[in-house]
């Protein structure tokens, strides 16, 4: 496996400058002096722009064709721990994804008017690089240690911002679910290091370094042990049926809307299943193929179903992201190059698309001061721009043709079809149109239909300001135009799936 | 300007509605929108009639084609092109939207800009329905014609319902899709040259190298769910008795009048699975005369306007059905023939009802009665349109009817005395109507002065109906022009 260092392809490594970036924004903003509050929301701004474009200057300098690992950065810290960084093109279509959910998680906070701006600014800059970080590293160690670092600062931020009177029992249950995940890898971890100690007679270091995990056989005692610790691990915070238990709460009373984006519009779990799961383990993950894609498809119909049942807007989209992770996981247990290929671009638009949604049930909620569902309604007559982007990204979840999400399914559809037949498939594809009825319902109660119980909505709603305007705009023409123009995604992801689907070609 | 578009009529075809909505919709001034929709439809009517006067029908084939890389990864291409089986529905499209939007001129009482953007969104995506040759690219404008369709029921629907008569109609769509799509990637799986959306490469190969049936079996299978959704066949239509009474009339005629799943099936679902078709013969004949009997039974009961035209265009579509299922030259082509007559008549028929909601406030025949004395134009309309749907000689329906009759008697004879006894049953459930809304006595809640039918609205049903009578007399105008892509498309089923 080549890792290509940073020399070949720029004058200056990258990567770190994109880690470092918002984590110096972060300070930046804390030492701003107190008089000069107001301005906190246009320097974030730049600043987010500017690691936007230190993000598309990575894309750009990106060969897809290439290594599959590029712009390495190796830096030895003490014992167990190492940094190394280096991308695929998944990694970076998650860091692109990233850095753009930061930036109009930057402009969403300027609307909402968080106070102190330099505080809340400064934390959201901390998880975006914590997330960053995570897709950038190829160290397990370093991904879990910032993956606890972005927990502790969204919960912080939910904890300090969140409008619910509830939001300490939602956070304590997100911790304890958290905190079993994370020890989960721990163990993991722990098993995959003496596994070094062994191999090496005692001699060898520990290193969780993804070249070095790979290079080091598990023993075939050990691997269902390491898969289930791993696979689990991970899906808590993905999160997959039946280990969904704190997204509902969390959603409801973490009404901080960028701390919501940061948990569930970033795919940190799926991206950990990709790099460190489904190559580690090849022959475990084909045992348990069916078993993983039998409860992700009763996931998908269990939480479909509830999610139609809720009152509570953001109760409904907790539902729905579990429906469509379940979606997301039957197509990387396909383990096949296109099925592959679609969930990776799935999990990349959905994160889009759901982050889209919490984005503009934030600004409903500003109007209104509600997210029940009997007291919305007709806002479509006063909020145009605002109903489009929840019916565009709506529609992206339900992978309507001309948005993103069309040309991922379509993938994984011709990759099941391939491995399980047309019937099953079909039948979990029903599952989406499941998910299209409940998105559907919950943009006609919000958007068209007068409410049940007149209150909120029968005040005056004030329009749309230009910063909601370009911030509505943006979220849709992205949508739009990834959808129809597909190609540079499936290109760049293009040479990491295929290096995946090699390790289960014999099978 | 010009040298661009020689090379690129269909997708001028397909973009100017879109193009003309988008203006419409931000257009500052409200009230000029009326007109400039329907100059918008009268313009693209005339390009449509520009493409048809271009095509060669004795060459066959596909012409005016369009071929330029859209997904290459995916190998999905942007694809256009017609032959003679495509090529008719263009101006019927253009001339259906262009009476839609002239007779909403009344029908629509507020924020009608974004009314007529969504009715010009759907014709440019039929548009591009009846020009796919990449079957994904063919999904794509299939699907996306939920989003106008749900807008317009949702916003402008006249029931109480509308709001649950757009997410059903928009559910049922989805999940007919998601059998579309499957049966298409089955389709593209199994072509030998690796994966292939391409339709006139799959032709080429199913019917060189057909696959096996137990193949070809699932994909039809697939593909004919996918398409019964929209046509629809019985029991899979119960979505459209709600949007005739919930949507707004201009709906309810396009759905009526463009029967998109007869296309597809025509199209798609059985020149791409020959052989399974002809095996399963017995169940497009099955499901056709259901779809004849059923629909005719039910319409016989309904006391309102809608929903009788709705289940009665349920009945003539299985009498396609039923004639496809012939695999003859006379079926395919009366087929075809009935296809346009559902935009010449079933729509129109439509447009009347409208027409008479926004005068009365209903179209049931418990609040009508006597109309014929207030509204003599639109009662003898009515009644020559009724006329025509029950297949009245020297009317566009009757040379239809006796070809596809001629073809099912020689191929199912029993469904054909079946599919006869429905034709009986139809003029009983229209007569039915017609003496209990028109004649009589005038019913003392309607006032003596309603208006009929005003200027423009006489000029559509004027206009259609010369085209009803012209076809009528003439038939082997539209016979003769269709008649070398019908039997390439015969070969391509039966291969001789």
């Amino acid at each position: 496996m080549t890792v290509l260092p940073w020399t070949e392809a720029a004058a200056l490594p990258l990567l770190a400058p994109l880690q470092l970036l918002p984590l110096g924004s972060a300070l930046l903003l804390l030492l701003l002096p107190p008089r000069q509050q107001r301005l906190s929301y246009s320097l974030a701004t730049l600043l987010a722009l500017a690691e936007l474009g230190l993000a598309s200057e990575l894309y750009r300098r990106f060969d897809p064709s290439g290594a599959p690992f590029q712009f390495a950065e190796q830096w030895s810290l003490f014992a167990p721990i190492s940094y190394h960084a280096a991308v695929d093109g998944v990694a970076l279509l998650f860091i692109l994804l990233t850095v753009f959910l930061g930036l109009m998680a930057v402009l969403y906070g300027w609307v909402r008017n968080f106070t102190p701006p330099s505080h809340f600014l400064a934390l959201l800059f901390g998880c975006e690089s914590a997330v960053v970080s995570q897709f950038a590293s190829l160290d397990l160690l370093w991904f879990l240690l910032c993956s606890m670092v972005q927990f502790v600062l969204a919960s912080w931020m939910i904890h300090r911002w969140s409008s619910s009177l509830d939001e300490g029992m939602a956070l304590r249950r997100f911790a304890q679910f958290m905190g079993i995940g994370v020890l989960l890898l721990l163990i993991a971890l722990l098993l995959l290091g003496w596994n070094q100690t062994d191999r090496f007679a005692g001699r060898g270091s520990w290193h969780f370094d993804w070249v070095t995990l790979m290079a080091t056989p598990v023993p075939i005692t050990l691997q269902p042990v390491l898969f289930f610790l791993l696979f689990y691990g991970m899906a808590l915070r993905i999160p997959l049926f039946p280990l969904h238990g704190w997204l509902p709460l969390i959603a409801e009373h973490g009404t901080v809307v960028p701390a919501m984006v940061f948990l569930l519009g970033v795919k940190t779990g799926i991206y950990g299943l990709l790099r460190f799961v489904l190559p580690l383990l090849p022959q475990e993950a084909q045992r348990w193929q069916l078993f993983v894609v039998v409860s992700a498809v009763v996931g998908v119909f269990y939480a479909a179903l509830l999610a139609l049942k809720q009152h509570n807007l953001r109760r409904m989209m907790a539902y729905a992201i579990v429906s469509h992770t379940g979606i997301i996981t039957i197509g990387l247990f396909s383990l096949q190059l296109q099925s592959f290929q679609g969930a990776i671009l799935l999990s990349a638009h959905f994160g889009l698309a759901t982050a889209g949604l919490f984005f503009v049930i934030g600004l409903v909620n500003l109007r209104t001061h509600t997210v029940l569902l009997d007291r919305l309604g007709s806002l479509f007559d006063h909020l145009p721009l605002l109903g489009l982007a929840f019916f565009v990204a709506g529609l992206a979840i339900v992978a309507m043709p001309g948005t993103p999400g069309f040309n991922a399914v379509h993938l994984m559809l011709e990759a099941a079809i391939h491995r399980f037949g047309a019937l099953p498939t079909i039948a979990a594809a029903l599952g989406n149109v499941a998910s299209a009825a409940c998105l559907l319902w919950a943009f006609q109660r919000i958007f068209l239909s007068p409410p049940r119980i007149t209150s909120a909505t029968s005040q005056t709603i004030t329009r749309l300001h230009t910063v909601e305007i370009v911030f509505a705009l943006t979220l849709i023409f992205v949508q739009l135009i990834a959808g129809f123009f597909p190609e540079p995604w499936l290109r760049l992801v293009d040479n990491s799936a295929r290096l995946l689907s090699e390790y289960y070609i014999s099978y | 300007m010009s040298s661009w578009l020689d090379g690129h009529w269909l997708t001028g075809l397909i973009a100017w509605p879109l193009v003309a909505a988008l203006l419409l919709w931000g257009w500052p001034n409200r009230h000029q929108v009326r007109p400039l929709a329907v100059v918008a439809t009268l313009l693209e009517l005339l390009g449509s009639l520009i493409v048809v006067a271009t095509v060669q029908p004795h060459q066959g084939g596909f012409q005016l084609m369009e071929r330029s890389d859209w997904i290459p990864s995916l190998n999905i291409h942007y694809h256009l092109g017609i032959d003679g089986l495509s090529a008719p529905f263009l101006p019927a499209t253009a001339l259906l939207f262009t009476a839609v939007v002239v007779g909403s001129w009344r029908l629509v009482p507020a924020s009608y800009q974004l009314y007529f953007a969504l009715l010009l969104v759907l014709e440019g995506l039929m548009i591009g329905i009846f020009t796919a040759l990449d079957t994904i690219l063919f999904f794509i404008f299939w699907e996306l014609t939920i989003i106008p369709i749900y807008f317009l029921i949702s916003l402008y629907g006249i029931g109480p319902q509308r709001r649950f008569a757009a997410i059903q109609y928009t559910l049922f769509m989805l999940a007919g899709g998601v059998a579309l799509l499957a049966g298409l990637v089955l389709l593209a799986l199994h072509h030998p040259g690796g994966v292939s959306f391409d339709l006139p490469q799959l032709l080429v190969q199913s019917l060189t190298q057909p696959h096996p049936v137990a193949i070809q079996i699932p994909i039809f299978l697939l593909l004919l769910v996918g398409f019964a959704v929209k046509v629809p066949l019985f029991p899979l239509h119960s979505w459209l008795p709600l949007v005739v009474m919930a949507g707004p009339f201009a709906l309810s005629a396009t759905l009526v009048g463009l029967k998109l799943g007869v296309y597809g099936l025509i199209r798609f679902a059985l020149p791409l699975a020959p052989q399974a078709a002809q095996q399963l013969h017995w169940l497009l004949a099955g499901l056709g005369v259901i779809g004849v009997i059923y629909g005719a039974l039910l319409a016989m009961v309904q006391s309102n306007l809608r929903q009788l035209l709705a289940f009665s265009s349920m009945s003539h579509v299985g009498l396609v059905v039923l004639s496809l299922a012939s695999f003859s030259m006379a079926g395919l082509q009366g087929a075809l023939l009935q296809l346009l007559n559902f935009t010449l008549i079933g729509s129109i028929l439509f447009l009347i009802a409208g027409f008479i909601h926004y005068r009365l406030g209903s179209t049931d025949w418990i609040h009508l009665g006597g109309l014929a004395r207030v509204m003599p134009i639109t009662s003898s309309f009515a009644l020559l349109f009724g006329m025509a749907s029950m297949a009245l000689p020297m009317t566009a329906g009757f040379p239809a009817e006796q070809l596809m009759l001629a073809a099912i008697f020689q191929s199912h004879i029993g469904p054909g005395l079946a599919a006869l006894g429905g034709q009986i049953l139809a003029a009983t459930y229209f007569i039915q109507y017609y003496r209990r809304a028109f004649l009589g006595p005038l019913n003392s809640s309607i006032a003596t002065d309603t208006p009929d039918l005003y200027r423009h609205e006489q000029l559509i049903v004027m206009l259609f109906f010369m085209l009803v009578l012209g076809i009528g007399i003439v038939p082997s105008v539209v016979v003769d022009w269709t008649r070398p892509s019908a039997q390439a498309w015969l070969l391509g089923m039966i291969g001789h």
